[in-house]
């Protein structure tokens, strides 16, 4: 009895021995940095000088912050862009190479080509495609004889071309969840459903999408929490980033001009903890829709 | 007694190799990445330890991108080098944080302030603050435009004749230049602004107002002067360059990129620095002074900026001491540096060298120099410059001129009441 109990003693101790480093890690680099930003949220503090406690300060001036309201308005349409699209065009391209036809495999993997670049090398990618007398002038604008479209020059186009290369990149990522989901319907219940007679509307909407609940929630939990930690595209695709006008302007990107280009490090930090609880919530709310299915 | 003889040699020599090394100074030196200037560096750094073996320097390159920020984050943590150079956009913050040293002209050698000053020209007017130098210019520099000859001549055009004087005279001249396709879109820009150039939009109005005898900031009373009808005049040229004329905007290529490719007929964005880069695409160039506005009430060419070697007031004292003796000993290199990075500072050893004499354009620079006066040095110069661009991009998506100066007018405000507010709560 005794000899048991010092073995778990020691197995004990032995496990914490393991896991130690690695949670430390974890302690070090995610939850330190998290309490320093919720305590620098509370701080004036600019790096060259001691932060300063101000309390609320931060969050309250937010509130009749322009360049935060801006921003947050942007983030929460580009957010509205890179979900629903993404989640109904990804569902639809899955369903369609989930249909056996000739040369689907070789065209499965170019269309899943925008994925493996990181979204930097695409953006440059797109920044080139976009140039005002660029291809996709020639290709969109050229039916009506333009030869200058300002993709990223126009606060009103700007925006949209964002969400459109995000989108392009985007979807072939939530299509593999899609043909994940897909793949694990049982064949005999859409065999059942052939043989009574329905069709592939039907199918779809009465077997393949009841089954597809989770991936559903899935895919809009992951495009959504992506799309509001958007900071890569704005940044790099405008001549100015954020820019013409602010229209380009998020959340991620007015954290690191308030952190490293205004070093307003407590106004960095408010906005990110903002940024947070906004995921935070949105991931919940969709978790239970998750239970739910 | 052999032993104990040994031993109290041993304790001396000890003792004695303590005390060196208590008297050793090391010194860390950041300086931000210049291809051509990093062998010059290495060298001076190793004369200087060879001609003072007490005191030791580690020299650390920093790619530009990331040099504001890891300077600002080491001084945050308490890490900061003990000599650094700025430029003077940026100079401010540090001045503002109590981080700068100013200078000791007895630990450099000199008597005081004149003696230093005296063997320039200009350029100490950046470092200046509240009477006192905190500095020493390694690097003086001021933009002046460069015309591709060759397209010149191909518009009918002669660059020594023909370049405008005036900015009111600039956009007939640019559009003679401007090749256009069906739609008039600009195929090849006779000359436009470098609009993707965050600096040019914190020179250019600066230069413009100065020679209407303004200025965008009241760096005196800390205060945004940019609803005035100076600003106004300044901000309807950029509007109506890129949307009346269509002569431009910052929807294209970056200038400079442009005029190395034969894309841009005339660009204003260079430096001195810029003739090597010139002289590799092959352009046959010719270099002309800024337009002036007409009946304007100084003759200023584009506003001046310049790098600075700095010391760090939170270094020890002996530190301090070393390193003003290490930046005399560098910036008295200024004839080696311009000769073989572009450095220019109007010193008397460099405009009696050789590489300056040989510089066709030198004393053309000179010349604009002495004329030509520093942009405000402010606390937060990024979110001063964002609200410029913002206000710039509204006027060109078509927001008038007399709306948007008014919120660029508040939002500058807005930032500069913030820094001062911080600097004075700070100062509690």
């Amino acid at each position: 009895m005794i000899g048991r109990t010092r073995f778990r003693f020691h197995f004990k101790w032995w496990g914490l021995v393991f896991v130690l480093p690695a949670v430390g890690f974890f302690a070090a680099f995610n939850v330190f940095p998290m309490l320093f930003g919720l305590y620098l949220s509370f701080t004036d503090y600019d790096l060259l000088n001691p932060p300063l406690w101000v309390g609320l300060d931060n969050f309250a001036n937010l509130l009749s912050d322009k360049l935060f309201l801006t921003a947050l308005r942007n983030t929460l349409m580009f957010v509205a862009g890179a979900t629903l699209p993404v989640w109904i065009l990804s569902l639809f391209a899955a369903l369609l190479f989930d249909q056996a036809f000739r040369g689907r495999d070789i065209i499965k993997a170019a269309f899943f080509l925008p994925v493996l670049p990181p979204i930097v090398v695409v953006a440059v990618i797109w920044r080139v495609l976009l140039h005002p007398n660029g291809v996709m002038t020639w290709l969109i604008g050229g039916r009506w004889g333009m030869t200058e479209i300002r993709w990223l020059a126009d606060a009103v186009l700007a925006p949209l071309s964002m969400i459109a290369v995000h989108d392009w990149a985007a979807i072939p990522f939530f299509m593999v969840i899609w043909l994940a989901g897909l793949a694990g319907i049982p064949a005999e219940q859409r065999e059942a459903a052939a043989l009574d007679g329905a069709g592939p509307v039907r199918t779809f909407w009465y077997i393949e999408l009841p089954h597809l609940r989770a991936t559903a929630v899935l895919v809009a939990a992951l495009s959504s929490i992506n799309a509001f930690q958007a900071f890569a595209l704005q940044y790099v695709l405008p001549t100015d980033p954020g820019g013409p006008a602010n229209s380009t302007l998020v959340l991620g990107l007015l954290v690191l001009k308030y952190g490293f280009q205004y070093f307003r490090m407590g106004d960095a930090a408010a906005v990110s903890m903002v940024m947070f609880a906004m995921i935070l919530l949105v991931t919940i709310v969709q978790l239970r829709f998750n239970r739910r299915a | 007694m052999a032993v104990w003889l040994r031993l109290a040699a041993c304790m001396v020599a000890l003792a004695w190799a303590g005390a060196a090394g208590a008297q050793q100074v090391t010194l860390r030196m950041w300086m931000h990445e210049h291809p051509p200037r990093i062998p010059i560096d290495k060298q001076i750094v190793a004369e200087f330890e060879k001609a003072n073996p007490d005191i030791k320097v580690d020299h650390e390159i920093i790619p530009v991108a990331e040099y504001p920020t890891k300077l600002l984050t080491a001084f945050a943590a308490g890490s900061g080098p003990d000599i650094f150079n700025q430029s003077s956009m940026l100079v401010a913050q540090y001045y503002n944080a109590h981080i700068l040293a100013p200078i000791d002209y007895a630990a450099m050698g000199l008597p005081n302030e004149a003696a230093l000053t005296s063997q320039y020209s200009s350029g100490f007017d950046g470092i200046r603050f509240q009477g006192k130098l905190y500095g020493i210019p390694t690097e003086v520099s001021n933009w002046a435009c460069f015309a591709n000859n060759a397209i010149w001549r191909e518009a009918g055009l002669d660059p020594d004749k023909d370049f405008p004087k005036t900015w009111e005279a600039l956009p007939a001249v640019a559009e003679k230049l401007t090749q256009r396709d069906v739609n008039g879109v600009p195929r090849r820009r006779g000359f436009d602004f470098n609009w993707p150039n965050r600096a040019t939009f914190w020179f250019m109005p600066n230069t413009m107002l100065h020679q209407l005898g303004t200025t965008m900031i009241d760096e005196e009373n800390y205060k945004a002067t940019i609803d005035t009808p100076a600003a106004r005049k300044v901000f309807h040229y950029f509007q109506d360059w890129a949307n009346k004329y269509r002569l431009g905007g910052p929807q294209y290529t970056d200038a400079r990129t442009d005029f190395l490719g034969g894309r841009l007929a005339t660009d204003c964005s260079f430096g001195i620095w810029g003739i090597p880069q010139m002289a590799a695409a092959k352009i046959d160039w010719s270099v002309h002074p800024a337009p002036r506005f007409e009946g304007a009430v100084s003759d200023n060419g584009i506003d001046i900026y310049a790098f600075y070697m700095m010391v760090n007031a939170r270094s020890s004292p002996s530190a301090q001491k070393a390193a003003w003796k290490l930046v005399r000993f560098y910036t008295d290199h200024a004839a080696e540096l311009f000769a073989g990075a572009g450095l220019f500072v109007p010193r008397k050893e460099v405009t009696e060298s050789e590489a300056y004499k040989n510089n066709p354009a030198a004393p053309f620079f000179l010349a604009e120099l002495k004329k030509a006066r520093f942009s405000p040095r402010v606390v937060g110069y990024d979110q001063v410059v964002d609200a410029i661009l913002r206000g710039r991009d509204a006027m060109l998506q078509g927001q008038s001129v007399e709306t948007v100066l008014p919120t660029m007018d508040d939002e500058v405000n807005a930032a500069l009441n913030r820094e001062r507010a911080r600097a004075a709560a700070m100062a509690r």
